[in-house]
Order: C-alpha cells, then sequence, then structure tokens
C-alpha cells in the first residue's frame, strides 16, 4: 500500500524558527498537521475529559498515545482489535503518534538495561523490550511511533559513560525499529545526549544519518530550569537537518512554548493543559495580549485560577476573546461553582 | 390555582391506563410519559448542556436545596435564575431530595419548617415552606415542588398521619408564598406513607387546592414493591386526569413500564448516572458492568441498536480501559444511559400512540428477564391491575 509522509517548510525565517506542515497520504486517506502544532496529550487513549463530540470541537490534528497506559495486560487487548487504533480509539481522521512513555510525567521508575526499557503501568514496574514494542506497535498500526530512548530518569546526573551508553542504546533500538517496524508507520528518532555536549551532537548526527521521518527532543530527564533545558536541546537542533519535524516534549506555559518555537521545534506535547485543568486553572494567554508575556518563568499569570472565591460572581467568560464551547457558553461563575461542587462537568469545559 | 403550563393527551392506550401527552411548559413542549435526568448541583454529570440537547432532552431535575446551599440564592438572583447559571434552555423542575437518605437524619421537623444541618459546614438551617418557595422563585424552574413533611416509606403508626395533614397545611402556605404563579407551577406532593386511606384523605384535599399538577411522594423509599405499585395505582385513579402525575424517585426500566401503564406522566431517579459512574451501562437486557475483565476483548458497541455517541463510537472493549479511571469512561456511560432511559420512554409512547402498549410491555419483560419464573411477583400483579396478563400473554407472541 503506496503510504507517503513529507514534511514542507513553508516559511524559514533567517533565525530557527519556522512555519510548516506534515502531510500523511495512507490507504488513501490524506491527513495534514500544520506545524508549529502540539499532539493532543492521551491517558488510556482519550484526550482526558473529553467525549469525541467535545474534542472535535478543537482543531486537533495529531494525537499522541503513550503505550505504557495499556502494558498492565500483556499483549494490551486494545492491540489485538482488529481494525488498529485509529479505529478502536475513534481518532480516524487524525495523525496518530505512539511513544512508550507518557510525555506528560517521565515516572521515574526502574534501570534499563541493553535490552529493555522499564516503563510504569497501572500494576507497577514493567520491563519492555524493543522486540515487543515493535510487535505492539505494528498492531496497533498508529501513522508514526517515537523510537525507545533510554532516558538516565534513574540517575539525576549520569557519568560520561552513562550517557555514552544511552546513545548506543538508543540507537540500536532505532535500528531495530527501522528493520522491523512495519511499513506506512513513520519513525521519529529519539535524541539523547543528556549534558554531555558531544554526546548530543553524535546523537543528533547518528540519528540523522539514518532513515527517520523526525525528530524527537525529550528535555523531561534533563533536570535543570527551562531554559537550560532549552540550551541543551539547542545543541541537538543545531546539528539537525532542515527538512525534517522535530518534536520535542517538557515545555510548559505558552511563553515557553514560543521560546521552543524561536529555536526550530515544530511539535510540543499536549500535556501543559491537562495539567492546568486538574488543577482548576483556566489558560488566558492570547499573543495580543503582550503584557501578559513579560512574566517570570511559572508563567502564573496566564492563568485563571477559577477555586478562587472571587469568580464566585464573575459572569464574565473565561476570556472574552476565546471562541470555544466553554467560553461562548458558560461564566467563570459557573466554572467555579463546578468545582467547588466537585462537578465532572468542571474538567470537561476546562479542557476544551 | 393559576398555572403556566398546558396540558393535552394525544393518545391513550385502550387497556391500560397509559397516555400520552404533550405538556407546554415556559421552556418549550415536554413529551410524556417522560423520565427527567437529575442534575443535582446545576450540571448532568459531565455532560454539557449540548449533549443533552444532542439527546432531546426536554426536561431535567435541580435539587432546590444543594442550589440554595451552592451557588446559593444571591448568586442565582444576581444572574437571573438556573437557566441562566447554566445555560440551559430547556425546561427544569426543582425538587428537595434529601429526605429518603442520610440527610433525614440530620433533620428536624416542626410545624415552622425543617431545620437540618448543612452537610458543609455544620450550621443550622431552617428550611420552611416560604423559604424553600422563596429560592426556588429564584431558581425560577419551570415546575416547582411543594416542601412536604416526608416521613420514610417504613414509618408506621401516627407519625404517617401527622406528616400527610402537616404536608396539606403546608401546601397552603406554599401557594400563598409563590410569587411566580404565571411563569413556575407549583406541584403538590400527595402523602400518606403505605396507607391507602390516608392517601385518599390527602388526594382529596390536595385535588380542592387545584395546583397545576401532582406528585406522587413518599415512595421508592425500600418499601415492598407490592405495596408500591398499589399506592399508584390509588394515586393515579384518584388524581384528575386532566393534569400530570409525577411519580418520585422512580428510575428501573420495569417501573417505568408498569407506572406507566398505571397512567403515571413522570419520573425522576438518580440511577441511570449513578450506576454510571460505577461502570454499569443499561440496556433492555438488563446491565453491564463495563469494568469486569470480560469486556476487555469484547468489540462490540454496548447496544447494537442504538443511536447515542458512545455506541456509535466505541466498543465495550474501549469503555472498558476507561470505566472508572477516566471520566471519559464515565462520560460514554453517562450518555448511553441517559440516552437510554430517553429511548426507552419515546418507545413507551410511540407503543402507546399506535395503540400496541400491551405487546410492547409483554416483550420488553421477556428481553428483560428473560424467562417468565423470572418476572418480578410485583410487577406481574400490578399489570394484572391494568388487564395485562404478563404469565400467559408471553405464550401467545
Amino acid at each position: 500500500m503506496a503510504s507517503t509522509f513529507s514534511f514542507e517548510l513553508i516559511v524559514k525565517s533567517d533565525r530557527c524558527f519556522r512555519l510548516g506542515r506534515i502531510i500523511c497520504l495512507r490507504n488513501k486517506e490524506r491527513k495534514v498537521m500544520s506545524t508549529p502544532n502540539f499532539l493532543a496529550y492521551t491517558v488510556r487513549g482519550s484526550v482526558p475529559h473529553l467525549t469525541p463530540d467535545n474534542l472535535r470541537e478543537i482543531s486537533v490534528e495529531a494525537l499522541e498515545i503513550p503505550l505504557e497506559n495499556f502494558l498492565e495486560i500483556q499483549p494490551p487487548p486494545s492491540s489485538l482489535y482488529p481494525h488498529g487504533a485509529h479505529k478502536f480509539f475513534n481518532f480516524e481522521n487524525l495523525l496518530l503518534f505512539f511513544d512508550i512513555r507518557d510525555p506528560g510525567e517521565l515516572k521515574q521508575v526502574s534501570f534499563n538495561t541493553d535490552k529493555f526499557v522499564s516503563v510504569f503501568t497501572l500494576h507497577g514496574v514493567c520491563k519492555i523490550t524493543s522486540d515487543t514494542y515493535v510487535k505492539y506497535i505494528n498492531s496497533y498500526n498508529p501513522d508514526a511511533v517515537i523510537s525507545l530512548a533510554d532516558m538516565t530518569t534513574f540517575q539525576k546526573t549520569p557519568g560520561l559513560k552513562r550517557i555514552k551508553k544511552s546513545v548506543n542504546r538508543t540507537l540500536d533500538w532505532l535500528d531495530y525499529a527501522l528493520e522491523n517496524i512495519k511499513e506506512g508507520i513513520q519513525i521519529f528518532g529519539a535524541l539523547v545526549g543528556h549534558n554531555n555536549h558531544e554526546e548530543r551532537i553524535r546523537s543528533a548526527h547518528e540519528t540523522a544519518n539514518r532513515n527517520v521521518a523526525g525528530f524527537l527532543l525529550n528535555g523531561l530527564d534533563l533536570g535543570t530550569t527551562s531554559r537550560e533545558r532549552l540550551d541543551l536541546l539547542k545543541i541537538s537542533i543545531s546539528n539537525l537537518p532542515d527538512d525534517k519535524p522535530r518534536i520535542a516534549y517538557g515545555f510548559e506555559n505558552p511563553v515557553d512554548i514560543l521560546r521552543g518555537i524561536f529555536e526550530g521545534i515544530d511539535i510540543f506535547d499536549g500535556s501543559y493543559p491537562s495539567k492546568k485543568t486538574e488543577e482548576g486553572n483556566a489558560l488566558i494567554f492570547t499573543l495580543e495580549n503582550e503584557e501578559l508575556i513579560n512574566d517570570d518563568d511559572t508563567g502564573k499569570s496566564l492563568l485563571l485560577y477559577l477555586h478562587d472565591e472571587k469568580y464566585k460572581t464573575d459572569f464574565r467568560p473565561l476570556l472574552s476573546s476565546c471562541k470555544c464551547y466553554a467560553c461562548r457558553n458558560h461564566t467563570r461563575a459557573y466554572i467555579h461553582h463546578l468545582l467547588k461542587t466537585r462537578e465532572m462537568l468542571a474538567t470537561v469545559l476546562l479542557m476544551r | 390555582m393559576k398555572s403556566a403550563l398546558t396540558w393535552e393527551i394525544v393518545a391513550q392506550c385502550s387497556r391500560t391506563k397509559a397516555r400520552v401527552a404533550k405538556l407546554k411548559l415556559p421552556h418549550g413542549v415536554v413529551d410524556t410519559p417522560v423520565f427527567m435526568p437529575v442534575g443535582t448541583q446545576g450540571t448532568l454529570k459531565g455532560l454539557t448542556v449540548k449533549q443533552l440537547e444532542d439527546l432531546d432532552c426536554q426536561i431535567m431535575l435541580n435539587n432546590t436545596y444543594h442550589l440554595g446551599l451552592r451557588p446559593g440564592k444571591e448568586v442565582l438572583e444576581e444572574i437571573g435564575g438556573a437557566h441562566e447559571f447554566q445555560n440551559w434552555k430547556r425546561n427544569l423542575l426543582t425538587v428537595r431530595r434529601f429526605q429518603m437518605v442520610s440527610l433525614l437524619k440530620l433533620a428536624c421537623i416542626t410545624e415552622r419548617g425543617v431545620e437540618f444541618q448543612s452537610p458543609h459546614d455544620g450550621s443550622k438551617m431552617l428550611l420552611t415552606p416560604e423559604h424553600s418557595i422563596s429560592l426556588q422563585n429564584s431558581i425560577g424552574a419551570d415546575i416547582i415542588m411543594q416542601l412536604d413533611d416526608v416521613v420514610s416509606s417504613l414509618t408506621t403508626g401516627p407519625r404517617v398521619e401527622e406528616a400527610m395533614f402537616r404536608s396539606i397545611r403546608w401546601l397552603d402556605r406554599c401557594i400563598v408564598a409563590h410569587k411566580k404563579s404565571e411563569s413556575q407551577n407549583l406541584f403538590a406532593i400527595i402523602q400518606g406513607g403505605l396507607d391507602l386511606n390516608l392517601r385518599r384523605k390527602c388526594i382529596e384535599e390536595m385535588v380542592k387546592r387545584d395546583t397545576p399538577g401532582y406528585a406522587i411522594g413518599g415512595l421508592s423509599g425500600g418499601e415492598e414493591k407490592d405495596i408500591f405499585w398499589r399506592i399508584v395505582n390509588l394515586c393515579t385513579d384518584l388524581l384528575p386526569k386532566t393534569k400530570p402525575i409525577y411519580c418520585m424517585g422512580v428510575g428501573y426500566t420495569e417501573d417505568l413500564i408498569v407506572c406507566s401503564a398505571l397512567g403515571v406522566d413522570m419520573y425522576d431517579c438518580v440511577f441511570p448516572t449513578r450506576t454510571a459512574r460505577f461502570g454499569n451501562a443499561l440496556t433492555s437486557k438488563g446491565t453491564l458492568n463495563l469494568k469486569t475483565s470480560k469486556f476487555s476483548q469484547d468489540f462490540r458497541p454496548i447496544e447494537e441498536d442504538c443511536d447515542c455517541l458512545t455506541c456509535k463510537t466505541f466498543t465495550r472493549a474501549y469503555i472498558h480501559i476507561h470505566s472508572t479511571r477516566e471520566t471519559v469512561g464515565c462520560h460514554l456511560i453517562t450518555i448511553h444511559n441517559v440516552s437510554y432511559q430517553l429511548r426507552l420512554m419515546r418507545n413507551i409512547r410511540q407503543a402507546i400512540i399506535d395503540n400496541r402498549f400491551p405487546l410492547f410491555i409483554i416483550q420488553s419483560f421477556k428481553d428483560l428477564f428473560g424467562s417468565v419464573d423470572k418476572y418480578p411477583k410485583w410487577a406481574v400483579n400490578a399489570l394484572n391491575g391494568v388487564n395485562i396478563n404478563l404469565t400467559s400473554e408471553n405464550e401467545n407472541t
């Protein structure tokens, strides 16, 4: 079955940032993802709190499913569904990415070895070898998969030897995936190298030399501030070719994401809105509102904390310029009430 | 008394007491018999108003007592009522449901009203008939309920009689206190426990007050079902045929079918939405507990012939992954269960209109219970009372 996956750069600035799009042709179906963009965050195969009719109202073009959500039973029953993940999870017209770990939270679990990656499931830690990973991915049949990475989460400050090992293992697993992932599923190479410049460069070069569709920059195990983290990722980015998309994890608030875009990142993980929803926070950042951008790193002023009693009689929408369902239909006072009464509609509305 | 509704009977079953009517309320027409989903705190358990509209829900319940505590009367008055507050453009009915459950333990009832402790901060509150109506006037629901003196349906002795007579006196106070009879319909609540004579007396007095509709209260509290249906049957016999009759707290499939055959027009129950949160999906063949692992590889929808969003989109295996762990699983089952209840009522209405309601009842019981020996005795007795013989007719169909 003919399938193509291409990345077009529409605008490239003198600096690093760029405007582009991914076009995926598969089984006669054409899916487009404009970049910069985000991969909608999912937990156990759904965007938290959103039923499909609610999800449809948001302009989601691509989603990411962490396989570790399903590994408490092996093989995961959902992977046995004969018509693939798109149909099972009802994401048929969307680009579907799979990864092993949850991009929202890299739980420290256990060590990895040459043979397996440790992941976190409902029933505890579980070891996944690269052939198991490939087997499950092949049955889910997503549009793209991120190859296994040997993250150094278990050690806060890994030594050079460990970092080198991490780069080597990650490349070995990538090679295995490139050989064994079935045709039609695009493979994104994970870049590692922790805080070692030479190893970051080596990881980037070696991955770029292989036949990957794009790259993943995972900032989650770089336990530093968001600026330091970006500086490390920049080393990888500057050693990547222009013509392939770059995904990054671990960018939180909108200002952080703008900085990432500025350095040439195309796609971000979408876990931030979900985290803010759980806290009862509404995102109110707009590009027009420049005064909000001059902010500290926490991004607190970009949020409305709706548990606050001051919203009890605030009958304005969350954000007056916003056209989403929640802003069109409901007031801050109502969402405050829903949070106070612990009603589930609160998170439904905040998620949109 | 003045009413803000019209009631037009569209069809009448030729054998049972069932009827189909159009109940016109200030926020649109309600087709009866109707099941009203319960949105206790001004929201129906995770569903958006759009989803409820998509399900063609014409009327929803809110709880007077809960809305009075949060967001409170002042907030509701400032925004202009509960319709505005939750952006619900269709009909609302407000009830004060804390009687049967644990809250009754916190209550102390005198002639003035009900004094109870707030479950949130423990403070004492006095709810009089006047307060209750004033609060319901602020909430602004299309149908409001009188404050009644409720005793558990298991109570016996003089307390039942006292509560019945007090409910009549409180109805009078409610009628006087009601300030918006041109836009809100006050329903009386028939009390009298499980005593047919007390029920008769209560109906006699309350019908004199000529409220826009009547509710049968004080049931669904764990009483014998064989007594339950006799009370309902008596009430529908004695209440005027020209007004809607609402049986409070009823929501199981077989109860809805039987009570509709007895002539009840309106129902509410938290069961379909509550049970959804425990992973239970309702079907015409009984309940599926989607948490159980036998559904992990079941790639069928909850119900093949259901046209709800959940059944059109997802398999049981998908919902199994989510049930009780992610709110989406709960939302999907809630959508299905509300859809199931509304579809059941639609089917009941259509069967009455087509004059095939008796056959519908027989088929439904067959689907639900499988074999005659599993039919609940009380339902067989109740239907016998309205000329349906479940056990013998089953063989002929």
